[in-house]
């Protein structure tokens, strides 16, 4: 038993352990917080690197939390899948900490810091711990502790529209996430169990009931709603553009995404197979909310004039087609919407952390005020434009290789319906990324709107950037790295 | 013959050579404005020569390939240049050098962004052209047609603004419907995206309708970039607004990426025995004839210059379509080769129009009296390729007439025949006005009575950077030397005939 | 007959529906936590009432007790994580509903949400009203 089996639980206590020490250092060396927020994750993610490779195909790490065997014990369970939004996670968590040190400073106030990066470290280790958990209750707990952070976090600014904003967010989110522990008791009340594994073996031996029905729904609508599923998303974007753009950049590349992972494992790992008939409804209800959400998500994200906001409804649109990816039930299309989580991830992170830029530099939300921002902010923008190509699904980027597979899911189930959607979904990002694109480099803007714009935004921002949007295109071309083992994976899931 | 296919970088570095001039913009400092032109043009012209140099293999039947990475194992992205991918990449490598040169002198402002992206665009469209099968294809198709939105718009007047968002509205629907089609091909192609010599698809493994599916929207995604009937609304404004090399390249090179998308489709996808089997042939053929008379009734009608162009340009690109929709040796013979001839045309033509933009202002034919005094020479070579468009020997014009005429006997449908006589006295109309205007009549010419007419001397050689005049020169020479030894090694006949003669043996 | 030998659980589900309805239809937002806690109140029940035995001891393995007769200490255990979860999540709502009150003076939802914001701070708010 190697010291390796150990990683994952400490990816995820770590970046727990920093938010707790955080504040007694915020106590005595304020300035020295951002830095030391920095070791946890940088942890976390050497540790993610560290364990790949070394978990077999096909297979899992099983974890057992202060070494009680499961069913009784918490058991972090990691396999590929995992371990790969595990990654990606802790990456995409610890650039975005990179570009806050100098963001923050601009828009919250110097008392709320240190709590910033206390939330900030809440977030990130409950996002890992969300991922790896085997045990549905804990899974619960992560979800918790991951909400009220990204709540705080929302309001962290304390302006009134960040507060009207995240409560909106509370109010929405509180509600799914006691539908959700509703739905463990209903699941603990037929299985006597907690165990995802064990919950799955018992599940396939009972069959279907009415109870497992309701729970599965519960699930659904209490997932759904922190993932952002359509009739659901009424909170997203809002809180994902008043929010800080790291925190932006979190809520709409990771949170949404790890919520919606979060269902695939109830759905695949806990409902598994053997209650097909019993998903089989509600997923058909999930696909066409998913579809409804490409469609809806993708033309309010024309309408719109912020920046920001326009690119939370793009966030709307393509949790639609990550659902529509799982909905599909090939392992064509869950192979599909893994990688757009990564992709999707990455991308949107980039945009956020771009507008972010904006905002830092000049204070500019609006779509209209970028016109010729080329000029000032090149690096800025170049990596706009790459991450939105990967947002619109243009090869060579990520985007493409992910919409190939939701699409080739899709055809595989027969859904022509949904191919369509996709498709047109993709038509749609083209329009509203596009025109951004053509704003910045295409037109002049007034001159007097970017004179006094220092070069671009300090480094210290820009790699955090430009990591997020070279990521995409590294994932574009070398796919063949996750492809195949997310097909298998996907492919064994099912 | 995958037997005698070899690994070689070869490819791979034609297809970045371009990027030298990215290289050079980046590395040279403002001042050293005209070395880091000419490097621009160094790039091209090193792409052009290193290509060449895998004339004599091609010829000896080798293929060339190199895999560039890959998604799953039959998913993957491979260069690899067969004798199709050869011809095709020679032509446009040529014209996209002589274009970067004619570009040097002609593009005023916004130089780096200009021959950037001709740069990036030259790469991609070679990658279009070697791509070894149609997952390849597409990936350089699209980035091809991003890239090449910011030639269209460079002037960035309103005018080329507009053109610029049509060609961006048309091209993200094709893109899109392309797509669609690639994933069927590949999930009803059993996985199998290469180009084979007899096709891959097969209706063993798909149904009828399903091929036909994906046929259409094979073509539709490709149709829109070459221009066939209904989908050419992009072709009349974007040439127009483009600088003039960039139309040259526009019509010699980009929609001839659509051509050569249809080529691979009908020639290596589904193969012509499944194209006859499933009889969707016809419509392309119809809907090429239609193309063919259509655009050339409203070429008539223009009076701008670059927009007649552009409007004889989608016609002439669906003689390629209706030569493959022939499905008969010298159908396909004609068609393939008429990739480089309305290439070497056409790119002289909108060069030569450049020249009359830039050293007279003048847009509009009505404008041009008297222009081939000023300009002999553009003029001239203007002549040589409008008489070569409508099929005048000895030229190249003539030669693919003649070739889909005989496809047309061949495929016992001489319907074609009067097509291609209508099409031809359709081009004379509209062109021998232009040759007229300039030559035979001069300004001042329609006032009655005015004894004065300000005939201008004529004077040779001193009439226009040599920068452009060269490159005019040069096509306007080779659309006579093709036209005459057409099956010289390394020109377009010795090339196509290996391959048609495969598929109809 | 199940329904009545299961009345703890119809009492559950009623509260729960009490509560969602709470927080859907009412417009205090100060009512609406409350419609919350509710609904937290229930499910906590609903854990409780599964682990709940007639005449039950405490699950305790000390002296001479029957662990036949032993109340399921699981859900106990899970509803004690789940009250602080629920405490936590009532306490930060309900500072930001200080929050709220001190900067927009109301505690009606419609007219929280409805609020036109200054210009400046962009669109964001598209009226899509409370949940």
């Amino acid at each position: 038993m190697g010291a390796w089996r150990h990683f994952p639980i400490f990816m995820i206590t770590l970046p727990l352990l920093g938010a707790v020490l955080m504040p007694f250092l915020g106590y005595l060396r304020e300035r020295w917080v951002p830095y030391a927020a920095l070791l946890p994750l940088a942890a976390s993610t050497l540790l993610g690197f560290l364990l790949v490779g070394r978990i077999p195909a096909g297979d899992h790490l099983s974890y057992h939390l202060g070494g009680w065997e499961p069913p009784f014990g918490i058991e972090i369970r990691v396999d590929h899948v995992g371990l790969f939004l595990m990654l990606v996670v802790c990456a995409i968590t610890l650039l975005a900490l990179v570009y806050s040190r100098r963001y923050i400073e601009k828009e919250v106030s110097p008392g709320r810091r240190t709590a910033y990066y206390v939330l900030y470290l809440l977030m990130s280790g409950a996002m890992l711990g969300f991922t790896a958990t085997g045990d549905i209750f804990n899974l619960f707990v992560f979800m918790e502790i991951l909400a009220l952070s990204s709540y705080a976090l929302v309001a962290i600014t304390g302006n009134r529209n960040a507060v009207r904003a995240a409560f909106k967010y509370v109010l929405m989110g509180a509600p799914s996430s006691i539908m959700v522990l509703l739905a463990v008791g209903f699941l603990y009340s037929v299985t006597g169990t907690l165990n995802m594994a064990d919950l799955a073996s018992r599940i396939a031996e009972s069959g279907y009931t009415e109870v497992l029905v309701v729970s599965y729904i519960l699930f659904v609508i209490g997932f759904g709603v922190k993932a952002a599923l359509f009739p659901l998303h009424m909170w997203l974007p809002d809180a994902h553009s008043i929010a800080p753009s790291p925190i932006s950049a979190l809520l709409s590349g990771l949170l949404v995404e790890v919520c919606a992972f979060a269902l695939v494992r109830i759905t695949f790992s806990v409902f598994t197979r053997s209650a097909t008939d019993l998903v089989g409804g509600t997923a058909d209800a999930v696909g066409v909310a998913a579809a409804a959400a490409v469609l809806y998500g993708g033309i309010m994200a024309i309408t719109q004039k912020d920046l920001k906001v326009m690119i939370a409804y793009s966030t709307v649109s393509h949790i639609g087609y990550i659902f529509l990816g799982i909905t599909a039930f090939t392992a064509e299309g869950l192979t599909g919407a893994m990688y757009h989580m990564l992709d999707h991830g990455l991308a949107k992170a980039c945009l956020f952390l771009c507008a972010g830029n904006f905002i830092y530099l000049k204070g500019y939300r609006r779509i209209e005020e970028l016109r010729g921002a080329w000029r000032q902010m090149p690096w800025t923008c170049f990596a706009f434009a790459l991450a939105s190509i990967s947002v619109i699904g243009i090869p060579p980027t990520a985007g493409f290789i992910s919409k190939w597979y939701l699409i080739l899911g899709n055809i595989r189930a027969g859904k022509w319906l949904y191919t369509i959607v996709l498709l047109s979904g993709s038509i749609l990002a083209a329009v509203y990324c596009l025109r951004i694109i053509y704003y910045m480099f295409f037109q002049a803007g007034k001159e007097e709107a970017w004179e006094d714009a220092s070069r671009d935004v300090p480094p210290g921002m820009l790699v955090p950037v430009w990591a997020l949007s070279l990521g995409t295109l590294f994932f574009g071309v070398f796919s063949y790295l996750l492809i195949p083992s997310l097909l298998k994976a996907s492919a064994y899931l099912l | 013959m995958p037997d005698k296919s070899t690994f070689s970088v070869i490819p791979l570095i034609v297809i970045l050579l371009p990027w030298i001039s990215l290289l050079a913009i980046l590395a040279f400092p403002k001042k050293a404005e005209r070395l880091r032109l000419w490097l621009c043009a160094l790039g091209s012209l090193a792409s052009f020569g290193l290509l060449f140099s895998l004339l004599p293999g091609i010829l000896d039947g080798k293929t060339y390939t190199i895999k560039l990475a890959s998604v799953v194992e039959s998913l993957e992205m491979r260069l690899t240049v067969d004798t199709l991918g050869f011809y095709f990449a020679l032509i446009l490598a040529f014209l996209w050098m002589l274009a970067t040169i004619y570009s040097i002198s002609y593009i005023d402002h916004k130089h780096n962004r200009f021959f950037a992206f001709m740069a990036m665009c030259e790469s991609f469209i070679l990658g279009c052209a070697f791509s070894a099968n149609m997952f390849t294809y597409f990936i350089f198709y699209e980035m091809m047609t991003f890239g090449s939105y910011p030639l269209i718009i460079h002037e960035e007047t309103t005018i080329a603004r507009r053109a610029g968002y049509k060609y961006l509205v048309y091209a993200v629907a094709a893109g899109t419907v392309l797509f669609f089609a690639i994933v069927a091909h590949y999930f009803w192609g059993n996985g199998e995206l290469g180009f084979g010599s007899y096709g891959v698809l097969s209706l063993e493994f798909a149904s009828r309708a399903a091929l036909t599916t994906i046929f259409f929207t094979y073509l539709a995604g490709f149709g829109v970039k070459a221009a066939i009937m209904p989908l050419h609304g992009w072709v009349p404004d974007a040439h127009p607004a483009a600088p003039s090399p960039a139309s040259a390249l526009l019509s010699g090179v980009i929609l001839k990426a659509g051509a050569f998308g249809i080529i691979r489709v009908c020639f290596n996808v589904f193969g012509t025995d499944l194209l006859r089997e499933l009889g969707v042939y016809v419509v392309m053929a119809v809907l090429a004839c239609i193309t063919i008379v259509v655009a050339s009734v409203f070429a008539l009608t223009q009076d701008n210059l670059k927009r007649r162009l552009a409007y004889s340009s989608i016609g002439q690109v669906s003689y390629i379509i209706l030569g493959l929709a022939m499905l008969a040796h010298d159908g396909a013979l004609g068609g393939v080769m008429h990739l480089t001839h309305h290439a070497l045309m056409k790119g002289c033509l909108f060069l030569c129009a450049g020249v009359i933009l830039v050293k007279t202002g003048k847009k509009n034919i009505s404008e041009m009296a008297g222009v081939g005094y000023q300009l002999p020479i553009t003029m001239i070579c203007f002549s040589v390729c409008a008489l070569a468009m409508m099929g005048t020997p000895p030229s190249v014009g003539f030669i693919t007439k003649w070739l889909l005429g005989s496809g047309a006997l061949q495929a016992s449908l001489p319907v074609y025949i009067i097509i291609l006589l209508v099409s031809a006295l359709l081009n004379a109309a509209y062109f021998l006005p232009i040759i007229y205007i300039a030559f035979f009549r001069w300004e001042g010419d329609e006032v009655e009575g005015h004894g004065e007419t300000h005939r201008p001397k004529l004077v040779f050689g001193k009439e226009a950077d040599h920068k452009l005049v060269v490159p005019i020169v040069i096509l306007a020479l080779l659309v006579v030397v093709v036209g005459i030894w057409s099956n010289v090694t390394g020109f377009p006949y010795s090339l196509v005939s290996r391959v048609v003669n495969v598929i109809f043996p | 007959m199940r329904l009545l030998h299961n009345y703890h659980y119809a009492a559950a589900m009623a509260l729960f529906c009490i509560g969602l309805y709470t927080v859907i239809v009412r417009r205090n937002i100060i009512k609406k936590l409350i419609g919350l806690n509710i609904m937290e109140t229930s499910v906590f029940f609903f854990y409780i009432s599964l682990g709940y035995l007639d005449g039950g001891v405490a699950p305790i393995h000390a002296g001479s007790a029957d662990p036949a007769r032993m109340v399921n200490p699981i859900p106990q255990a899970l509803i004690l994580t789940g009250i602080v979860v629920a405490l936590s999540v009532t306490a930060l709502a309900l500072s930001m509903v200080i929050l709220l009150y001190r900067q927009y003076g109301t505690l009606d939802v419609d007219r929280l949400m409805r609020e036109e914001e200054p210009a400046a701070e962009g669109a964001a708010g598209e009226g899509e009203g409370g949940a």
